[in-house]
C-alpha cells in the first residue's frame, strides 16, 4: 500500500485518476475506506487525481500519542501535500476532516482552489447547536450501553471518557463489547483511546469563530437533511464571503454513507460549477 | 504470468494474496462460503488493500473500485470469497 512520511509520520494514501488535485479527508474514528465505499474516489477519479489519506491515529497511518486538533492535522495535511507535490487542491473533508480542511485553508489559502465541508461541527460555534438534540450521539451512547460502557446524557460526543471507559473494561464487559462492534471496531477504538485525540478534538486550536468567517475560497457547506448541526450551515452560508449551502436528502450526519448517491452527486455538481465559474472568468 | 482460468486456482491464488499480502492465513482454510469481515475479521479498509494487492498480483488493472461502491451500496456490508472469485475469473 502507498506510504509516505509527512510531518516525521508514515501516512498511508491511496490516488486514483488524473487532472486537477482533490484531496479527501475522511472523519474521527473512520478511514479512507469512505470515499472507496461511497463511490467518491471512482466518480472523482473520471476527471481528476483524487488524492485520500488516513489521519494520524487512524487506518494504516501512525497513531503518535498526542497531537490530535485540527491544527495538527492541517499541519500533517499541508506536509503531505508537499511530499506528494501537490501544489494546489480542492480539499473535500466530512465531519472532523471538515474541520481540518477548513483550518488547512486559514493557513495556507494560496493551496486551497475549493473546499466541500461535509457536516462538520466546529469547536468554536458549538454554542449555535442544541446538542441534546443529536440523535447520532444519542444512539451511540446507546449501543455503547448495550456493549458495556456507560456515557453520562449529558457529555456531548465525548470521546474522552468514551475512550478511557474502553481501555478500563473488565475482561468479560470487554469480549461484550467486541462482540458488538466487531474486532477491528475494537483495534480503532482502543488504538486512538491510547492517544490524545478525544480530548484534542474538542479543542479550538486557533480556528475561531471570525478566522471561519474569513475563509474566502469558494465554499460548499454540504449538509445532510437530517442533520443535527444545520444551524452551523446556516452559520457558514451567511457568514463566509463564498459559500453556498446544500442538503443531501435522506441523510444524517453521515451522507457519504447514508446517502451516497446524492453525496457524490453534489460534490460533482459543485466541482462543475467551480469549472464554469473560473473559465467565464477567464474569458471576461 | 498467464492468467488462471479454473475457479480452483483463482482459490489457489487468493489464498496466497491473503496470505503474503493480508497476512491472513486462518487455520480454518478459506473457502468459497468464507466472509470478508464476519469470518476473517477484516475491516473495509483492508478490502482496500485487497484490491491493490489483487492488482499487483495480477498485474493489470481490475475494476476493483467499482466492486467497492457496490459493496458500500449494500444493505448486509460482507463480501463472501465465492464473490471475489467470481469478480476474478469474470476481469481477468
Amino acid at each position: 500500500m502507498p506510504k509516505t512520511t509527512a510531518n516525521g509520520l508514515t501516512f498511508h494514501y491511496q490516488q486514483a485518476g488524473d487532472g486537477p488535485d482533490v484531496v479527501l479527508i475522511h472523519g474521527l474514528t473512520g478511514d479512507l475506506s469512505i470515499w472507496f465505499l461511497s463511490r467518491t474516489l471512482a466518480a472523482l477519479a473520471e476527471n481528476f487525481r483524487a488524492t485520500a489519506y488516513d489521519l494520524r491515529g487512524h487506518g494504516y497511518t501512525e497513531a503518535p500519542e498526542t497531537g490530535y486538533t485540527s491544527l495538527d492535522h492541517a499541519g500533517d495535511l499541508l506536509a503531505l501535500l508537499d511530499e506528494l507535490q501537490i501544489r494546489r487542491a480542492k480539499l473535500i473533508g466530512h465531519s472532523f476532516g471538515a474541520v481540518i480542511a477548513a483550518h488547512a485553508a486559514i493557513l495556507a489559502p494560496e493551496r486551497v482552489d475549493a473546499l466541500i465541508l461535509s457536516d462538520p461541527y466546529f469547536p468554536s460555534l458549538r454554542h449555535l447547536e442544541d446538542l441534546s438534540r443529536w440523535g447520532h450521539w444519542q444512539n451511540f451512547r446507546k449501543e455503547a450501553e448495550e456493549a458495556g460502557v456507560t456515557l453520562s446524557a449529558d457529555t456531548w460526543y465525548d470521546l474522552t471518557t468514551f475512550f478511557d471507559q474502553v481501555l478500563h473494561l473488565d475482561d468479560q464487559r470487554m469480549l461484550a463489547f467486541r462482540r458488538a462492534v466487531g474486532l477491528p471496531g475494537l483495534n480503532r477504538v482502543l488504538r486512538l483511546a491510547r492517544t490524545t485525540c478525544g480530548a484534542d478534538s474538542k479543542l479550538e486550536a486557533g480556528l475561531d469563530a471570525e478566522s471561519i468567517a474569513r475563509i474566502s475560497v469558494p465554499c460548499l457547506a454540504l449538509y445532510g437533511e437530517h442533520s443535527p448541526f444545520l444551524s452551523t450551515a446556516d452559520h457558514l452560508v451567511s457568514s463566509l464571503p463564498n459559500c453556498r449551502g446544500r442538503l443531501v436528502p435522506g441523510a444524517q450526519h453521515r451522507a457519504p454513507e447514508e446517502a451516497p448517491e446524492a453525496f457524490v452527486a453534489a460534490v460533482l455538481e459543485f466541482l462543475e460549477d467551480l469549472k464554469s465559474v473560473s473559465q467565464s472568468e477567464a474569458c471576461s | 504470468m498467464s492468467a488462471p482460468v479454473k475457479a480452483s486456482d483463482i482459490l489457489d491464488e487468493l489464498r496466497r494474496v491473503f496470505r503474503d499480502g493480508l497476512s491472513v492465513d486462518p487455520i480454518e482454510p478459506i473457502t468459497p462460503g468464507t466472509r470478508f469481515f464476519a469470518d476473517l475479521g477484516l475491516a473495509s479498509i483492508d478490502a482496500v488493500v485487497l484490491g491493490e494487492e489483487l492488482q499487483k498480483h495480477y498485474g493489470r488493472k481490475l475494476p476493483f473500485n467499482e466492486m467497492l461502491a457496490d459493496l458500500g451500496a449494500r444493505e448486509e456490508r460482507d463480501l463472501t470469497i465465492g464473490e471475489l472469485v467470481d469478480f476474478l475469473h469474470k476481469n481477468l
